[in-house]
């Protein structure tokens, strides 16, 4: 469908995000006579994903998952390439408007809250920027979103030092509720929790997608986590998505060794088991030094010889999209 | 046969709080022991204390001390030296504190050999080069004249590892020795260790937050709560029959994949630990317990099922939860 398709269509509507060609590079000088070098950290990445569903993204460190966020989010302008929210082109829209549709979570609850401020004054921060909203009214959103959130009344007036981890993220989630958004960016949202807390705040992010009708970008390098609540999951290996496929698919029939060695990596809570082989070698990947051919053929178990020279395409079909010359199309 | 290593009733107060409180654990020979639990319950403050190099204004009481059979729980800082990297070696929380950014993997790395052994340079040079290759480093003699700064995570952390390992110690500490790194580099770091380990006959304490990791590479686990052991049993029984309603619930809080439906809520604990004052009797998990009942503010013995699993609680071994229907 196209991004000129107006809002009386009834079906299908809009996917909540969609993103065209997304491409980002940053210029990185690592000491001062040395010659920057450029970074690609996204690379002509697309993708839809339908309003009311998760897109779980997965990837190690350094794939560029913060980069699409912000990407997403418009904190960060692309170098090319397009982001679509709602069938609205992100960069066309004025701040306010765009703060109303998407709001993010990021990891670091503490970093991302002015400690200088009170947890009802730092959740009342993106209605006071909307300049138009009443302030019975601002004490009322307020008071739902601290609710909804399983915050009590009393901790309105605590600053986020008196918080713990899991109440801070609770805080940064009501403030991203505010505004009644319709997407929510979340950026390892649960990765500096212990995981008796990081159940808590699953759980919630689960309940408010469910009661809200939200849709979620959720990017973590924690797979069970991203099975847990994905609907769909997109695999990140240097700046590339190269592989997307609903959640219960990918993880059950990965077609891209590097989304199987990912997978082997989960250690389960399984004894007995032992730690499996994941078969990478130890040649970590560069994102200032992108391999020719298929960027992971330096690390890939199963890479024969086209595959250091020529790029995969991407094989776009029923069973999602991959990147390998070793993959077979489905269906 | 006697441990290796052999904590009794481990106390140690930091300012106002009670950081560990009344810790034991031994580890033999060949054996890991997996010290979980979560931020803050008081896991690097063991390791460090077993280690002699806790912070400043920190006051340790132990029943026994024991390593290899000898009492260390009155030795000095020369004393601790001397076992320190040679005998006992200890992989950081932050693996900063152990490299010095000042200089080479490969200075660094040859000065631990020679504080403890009449070696020549060159000799140390070798056993440091060979070590490196033993850790899965392709290219030692590059990375020997390089600096930490210039090495990846899982580099460092492979460094690390080689440098503790350079006297031959009869007992490793590593603690959250992958927590850094990423998923695919923590199975190579592991699967390392555990090789090692069977060479070389290492026992290790591994400090974990990752129930995942313990299931994997532990012979014997401690779940730690609040500055206290709270449950302590060989792994595959703390896993099929868990007794501490801590560990239960820290067990149904754990997203496994193919196990748990897609939104199904997990299992939860509310609250968040708490930090401990000294002079706290009772159980420190009451708090947060779905069990609790008025006995659990007074003082109650450990309990022990079978000769090695042990629980710290009121409730009868094999006790059916008032949840679970
Ligand atoms: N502002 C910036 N300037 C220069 N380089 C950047 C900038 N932001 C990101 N990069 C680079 O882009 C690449 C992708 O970074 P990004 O933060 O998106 O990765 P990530 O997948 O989120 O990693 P992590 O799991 O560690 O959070 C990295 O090589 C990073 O160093
Ligand atoms: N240098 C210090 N000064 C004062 N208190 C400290 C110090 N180091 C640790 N503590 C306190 O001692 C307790 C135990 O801390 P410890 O570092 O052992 O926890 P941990 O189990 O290793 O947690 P994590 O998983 O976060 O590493 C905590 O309450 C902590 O705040
Ligand atoms: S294209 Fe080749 S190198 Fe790349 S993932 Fe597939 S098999 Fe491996
Ligand atoms: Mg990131
Ligand atoms: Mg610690």
């Amino acid at each position: 469908m196209s991004a000129t398709a107006t809002h009386a269509t009834p079906a299908p509507a809009a996917p909540a995000i969609e993103v065209r060609g997304l491409r980002r590079e940053f210029r990185v000088r690592q000491g001062m006579f040395a010659a920057p070098r450029q970074v690609i950290a996204v690379d002509d990445v697309s993708f839809a994903v339908p309003a009311g569903s998760v897109l779980g993204v997965v990837g190690e460190s350094g794939c560029g998952k913060s980069t699409l966020a912000r990407l997403i989010l418009n904190l960060l302008a692309p170098t090319s390439g397009d982001v679509l929210v709602d069938g609205k082109r992100l960069a066309d829209m004025d701040r306010r408007a765009r703060a109303r549709l998407i709001q993010p979570v990021f990891q670091d609850p503490f970093a991302s809250l002015n400690p200088q401020r009170r947890v009802r004054d730092i959740i009342a921060m993106p209605l006071i920027a909307q300049g138009d909203v009443a302030s019975d009214d601002m004490h009322r959103r307020v008071a739902e979103a601290m609710e909804r959130v399983g915050l009590s009344r009393d901790q309105a007036l605590r600053y986020p030092a008196q918080l713990s981890g899991g109440q801070r993220q609770r805080v940064a989630i009501a403030r991203a509720l505010v505004l009644r958004p319709r997407i929510v960016v979340c950026d390892e949202p649960t990765s500096a929790l212990d995981v008796s807390v990081q159940a808590q705040i699953l759980n919630l992010l689960a309940e408010l997608r469910r009661d809200l009708g939200l849709t979620y970008l959720f990017i973590s390098h924690n797979l069970a986590v991203v099975e847990h609540i994905a609907s769909e999951v997109a695999v990140m290996y240097l700046g590339r998505i190269v592989e997307r496929a609903e959640s219960e698919r990918l993880f059950a029939a990965s077609r891209h060794p590097y989304t199987r060695a990912l997978l082997a990596s989960v250690l389960t809570p399984e004894p007995g088991l032992g730690v499996p082989d994941v078969g990478l070698g130890d040649i970590m990947p560069d994102p200032a030094n992108i391999p020719p051919g298929c960027r992971f053929h330096p690390r890939c178990p199963i890479a024969v010889a086209r595959c250091a020279t020529e790029a995969p395409k991407a094989i776009a079909d029923a069973a999602g999209l991959v990147e390998c010359h070793l993959a077979e199309s489905v269906g | 046969m006697t441990a290796l290593l052999e904590v009794q009733d481990l106390r140690v107060t930091i300012g106002s709080t009670a950081a560990v409180r009344g810790t034991s654990l031994a580890v033999d020979k060949g054996e890991t022991h997996c010290l979980v639990g979560e931020s803050g319950c008081g896991k690097s403050i063991s390791a460090l204390s077993i280690m002699g190099l806790l912070p400043k204004g920190s006051v340790r009481e132990t029943r026994a001390l024991r390593f290899a059979g000898e009492e260390i729980g009155g030795h000095g800082e020369r004393e601790m030296e001397h076992l320190r990297g040679n005998r006992m070696a200890m992989i950081f929380q932050e693996p900063m504190t152990s490299l010095n950014p000042a200089y080479t993997v490969g200075s660094q790395m040859t000065e631990v050999l020679r504080r403890h052994r009449p070696v020549t340079r060159a000799a140390a040079v070798d056993r440091a080069a060979e070590l490196l290759a033993r850790v899965g480093i392709t290219a030692p003699g590059l990375r020997l004249g390089q600096f930490p700064h210039q090495l990846s995570g899982g580099l460092r952390q492979r460094v690390m590892i080689a440098m503790a390992l350079m006297c031959d110690p009869e007992l490793l500490i590593a603690d959250e020795p992958t927590t850094a790194l990423d998923v695919t580099v923590q199975a190579q770091i592991l699967r390392l260790l555990a090789e090692l380990q069977k060479d070389l006959g290492l026992g290790i304490l591994l400090i974990t937050h990752d129930l995942g990791i313990v299931a994997r590479v532990a012979d014997r686990v401690s779940v730690m709560y609040a500055g206290e052991v709270v449950e302590s049993a060989p792994t595959a029984e703390l896993f099929a029959a868990p007794e501490h309603p801590y560990t239960r619930g820290l067990l149904t809080c754990v997203p496994v994949p193919g196990k748990v439906k897609r939104d199904e809520p997990l299992g939860s604990i509310p609250g968040v630990v708490p930090r401990m004052q000294p002079g706290f009797t009772g159980c420190a998990f009451r708090d947060r317990c779905p069990e609790v009942t008025a006995a659990c503010s007074g003082s109650f013995p450990r309990r022990t099922i079978g000769n090695d699993h042990q629980f710290l609680c009121t409730l009868e071994p094999g006790w059916v939860g008032s949840a679970a229907a």
